[in-house]
């Protein structure tokens, strides 16, 4: 040990004084974020699209059945990984609730651990951290933001973005759009407002904030529309995309009267001012919980005929929207499993809700369930195929409300009843399921990444890694990991090799191919 | 509720209930507080900061399990399994924090219980909209191939009631399977359903072991009768739902 810090002091001096500055001492730069490289996973959604595509080639339908174990990283902690890590420059960043690690992206070693002390505030999920330059953004339950030294997990500032004693907390992972870190809230379980805030990198100060709802205790207005998920980007039109959660109280809506903007909703905002550019909402007057903060993918081609640049999301309530990213108009809505609480779209492309289907004293059977026909693990866009992919929970629950359950927070009671798990592919042309394969009963909670090579990978209701066909989805390679898969896959390419990341339970899992193998196919090119 | 303070949180009881077991348990307050800070983290999200029913958890102070468990007794075990088909993941909590968390549980009871109003949940009397004679038709039409009032749900009423037997009627979770398994050498094997994935089924026999084959290895059937429910549910009418559960109520 002595020896080899002694070495390394010298190779650290020699560098100091002789080396050209390496890349890395840049850390993440606007350049990396807006053309991220292959050994490289520098955002949430791994690019600002959020298709969660790779243009990997070296994992393949036919050799996918070799993948074997690169390492495994164990947090021994009781969490589950719900985290999509970062990696740059050969090193992974991911987080549980007030815990960030950093981990050799080769070996599976932890280079350091950051432990927050616990606020009181719900430790029910963390989704990741933002990089920028050198430094790591990171939410805590008690909703404050820090901004920690990659190097070494040091807390460069921590500053308070809501008032935890209120009822917010934070779960997400800040999206970095320029010179703006974006970081969203949560709390459902008390009438608060929703917003997304811009904090300066540098500082913590805060550059903008965009709300969601009005102030609480305005007259006939909604509370809520909470900013839980990290959104996409697009650079050309300097427009984000962030979905916006359910209004409260939650399953009444007799204080709420109309569409509760701008909560359910997918909005666009500027990035310079936080100005509303445009709003679609895929749940009015939402009585059932789901929120519209589903990964909002960008993807440019072809619809009807005619190019055009769009977001689509895999709503919670069980709708697939395809929209027009420029001006936010509906190209298509349509149900992507059971629902059956809507009365159809309107001109606008927007669900109009059955009010027989709100929530009520004895009780009304609902499609999707709570959970929803998908949650917060993100889908994929293969380009290829133009197939959307994503983990479906068809699901029903049961809803009930009355005065007596009042009008904070919850306000109301609902139970799920049944539900699967089942991969579709989607037709972002017409909505039509291309395939379908079975994850389990209950339901599967991993997200979903897909190759160039035409492979997807998941997990299933059974706790097994899966890699289909993105054609057809027939299996093509599976393995038990023990424990429930509910975070994203993320890949990325080092040394040559081609690897694939996947969160279970408390445990990391790389997956690769053996070296063999890979030294073979080169060989062979 | 502070730290320093010495009086318990709840008065010690003074009725006791016919099973003997407490009707409202105390708990020294450093106990419940510690309980509360656990719960908080780790639980409140799902079961309600007040134990009280949040996103997809129960309200726990009407649960009929924590009705039941005397000091741990019942919900104990269910923090340290979960309640994976119900979505509750396994918590390896230390016996002195499942303690705290049994403490705060209870006493969120004793306080909900104390409340007049705002209290969320379904009572047996929200589930008496139905009407019985529409319910006992549509039994006839849908139900009646599998059930009996006479037979199987005879009584019925009298061991599920409310919110428990609408849940059951939806849906019957972990209803068991059959499975009968063909192996490549012709042997069968028959037993209930213990395990099936798209790789692996696994058995257990009549003697209480547990086999297992890949799928791709062998033929085999599965027999679970209680998946009818889940084809109803996209056929329902909420009407067709609140008959239905009037005439069950009458089968006590």
């Amino acid at each position: 040990m002595t020896k080899f810090r002694k070495a390394a002091g010298i190779f650290a001096a020699l560098g100091l004084w002789l080396a050209p500055a390496l890349a890395q001492d840049d850390g993440v730069t606007s350049g990396m974020l807006l053309h991220p490289p292959s050994d490289s996973w520098p955002l949430y959604h791994g690019d600002y699209s959020a298709k969660r595509h790779v243009k990997f080639t070296q994992i393949t339908p036919e050799n996918v059945d070799q993948l074997a174990l690169a390492w495994i990283f164990p947090t021994n902690t009781n969490a589950s990984i719900k985290s999509s890590p970062l990696l740059v420059n050969g090193v992974l960043y991911f987080s549980v609730p007030e815990n960030v690690w950093a981990v050799d992206a080769r070996s599976g070693h932890q280079i350091w651990h950051y432990e927050h002390p616990h606020g009181k505030a719900f430790l029910i999920g963390h989704r990741g951290v933002a990089m920028y330059g050198n430094w790591i953004y990171f939410v805590t339950a008690d909703a404050h933001l820090l901004c920690l030294d990659a190097k070494n997990g040091h807390v460069r500032w921590d500053v308070v973005i809501a008032d935890s004693s209120k009822g917010y907390w934070m779960t997400m992972a800040p999206l970095v759009v320029k010179n703006h870190v974006l970081v969203g809230v949560s709390g459902d379980f008390d009438n608060l407002t929703g917003f997304l805030q811009a904090v300066d990198p540098e500082t913590g100060a805060k550059q903008w904030r965009w709300s969601s709802t009005p102030p609480p205790g305005t007259p006939n207005a909604t509370t809520g529309g909470m900013t839980w998920m990290t959104g996409s980007y697009d650079p050309e039109l300097d427009l984000v995309y962030w979905g916006t959660g359910n209004p409260t109280p939650v399953l009444t809506g007799v204080t709420r009267p109309g569409d509760d903007l701008y909560t359910c909703s997918i909005v666009a905002l500027h990035p310079e001012t936080g100005k509303l550019a445009w709003a679609f909402q895929a749940s009015p007057h939402d009585t059932h919980d789901w929120d519209a903060v589903e990964t909002p993918v960008l993807v440019d081609g072809d619809f009807n005929g005619q190019p055009r640049k769009m977001l689509m999301q895999t709503s919670r309530n069980g709708y697939f929207f395809v929209l027009d990213r420029t001006n936010g108009k509906s190209l298509l809505s349509v149900p992507y499993g059971p629902v059956n609480w809507s009365k159809g779209v309107d001109a606008k492309g927007e669900p109009i809700p059955n009010p027989a289907k709100e929530p009520a004293r004895d009780g009304r059977l609902i499609a999707p369930d709570e959970g929803g026909l998908t949650n917060y693990r993100s889908p994929s866009f293969d380009p290829k195929t133009g197939l959307f992919i994503v983990a479906a929970h068809p699901s029903y629950g049961i809803y009930f409300a009355k005065p007596e359950d009042g009008t904070f927070g919850w306000a109301g009671a609902d139970y799920g009843v049944w539900g699967k798990g089942v991969l579709e592919a989607i037709d972002y042309k017409t909505g039509k399921i291309a395939w379908t394969h079975e994850l389990g009963p209950g339901g599967a909670a991993a997200g979903v990444l897909t190759t160039d090579s035409g492979v997807t990978f998941t997990g299933d209701a059974h706790h097994n890694a899966l890699a289909v066909s993105t054609a057809d989805g027939k299996t093509l390679w599976h393995a038990g990991t023990g424990a429930e898969m509910e975070s994203s896959p993320i890949a990325y390419e080092l040394d040559g090799r081609e690897y694939i990341l996947m969160g279970s339970g408390g445990v990391l899992f790389a997956w690769a191919l053996p070296e063999s193998a890979i030294n073979r196919t080169t060989a062979r090119r | 509720m502070s730290a320093q303070s010495t009086k318990p949180a709840v008065q010690a009881p003074s009725v006791v209930r016919q099973n003997e077991k407490p009707a409202v348990q105390a708990f020294p307050t450093v106990q419940v507080e510690n309980g509360q800070a656990l719960f908080l983290e780790h639980c409140a999200f799902c079961h309600g900061r007040d134990a009280g029913g949040g996103e997809t958890g129960p309200d726990l102070t009407r649960s009929k399990l924590v009705a039941d468990d005397n000091h741990g007794d019942q919900i104990g075990p269910v923090i340290r399994n979960g309640r994976p088909e119900k979505g509750m993941p396994r918590f390896s909590f230390s016996d002195t924090e499942i303690a705290s968390l049994v403490a705060f549980i209870h006493t969120a009871k004793t306080r909900a219980e104390s409340q007049v109003g705002k209290r969320r949940g379904v009572d047996p009397e929200d589930l008496q909209t139905g009407n019985a004679d529409e319910g006992k038709r549509y039994f006839a039409k849908e139900c009646a191939s599998c059930h009996s009032p006479t037979g199987d749900l005879a009584g019925v009423a009298s061991r599920y009631v409310g919110l428990r037997l609408e849940l059951r009627m939806l849906y019957p979770a972990r209803a068991e399977a059959d499975a009968t398994v063909t192996l490549s050498s012709g042997e069968v094997v028959s037993g209930k359903l213990a395990y099936l994935d798209e790789f692996t089924i696994g058995v257990r026999d009549a003697s209480g072991f547990y086999h297992s084959w890949p799928t791709k290895n062998v033929k085999y059937t599965v027999k679970a009768p209680a998946e009818a429910h889940a084809e109803l549910l996209g056929k329902y009418t909420d009407d067709d739902i609140h008959n239905l559960m009037a005439y069950l109520q009458t089968l006590k």
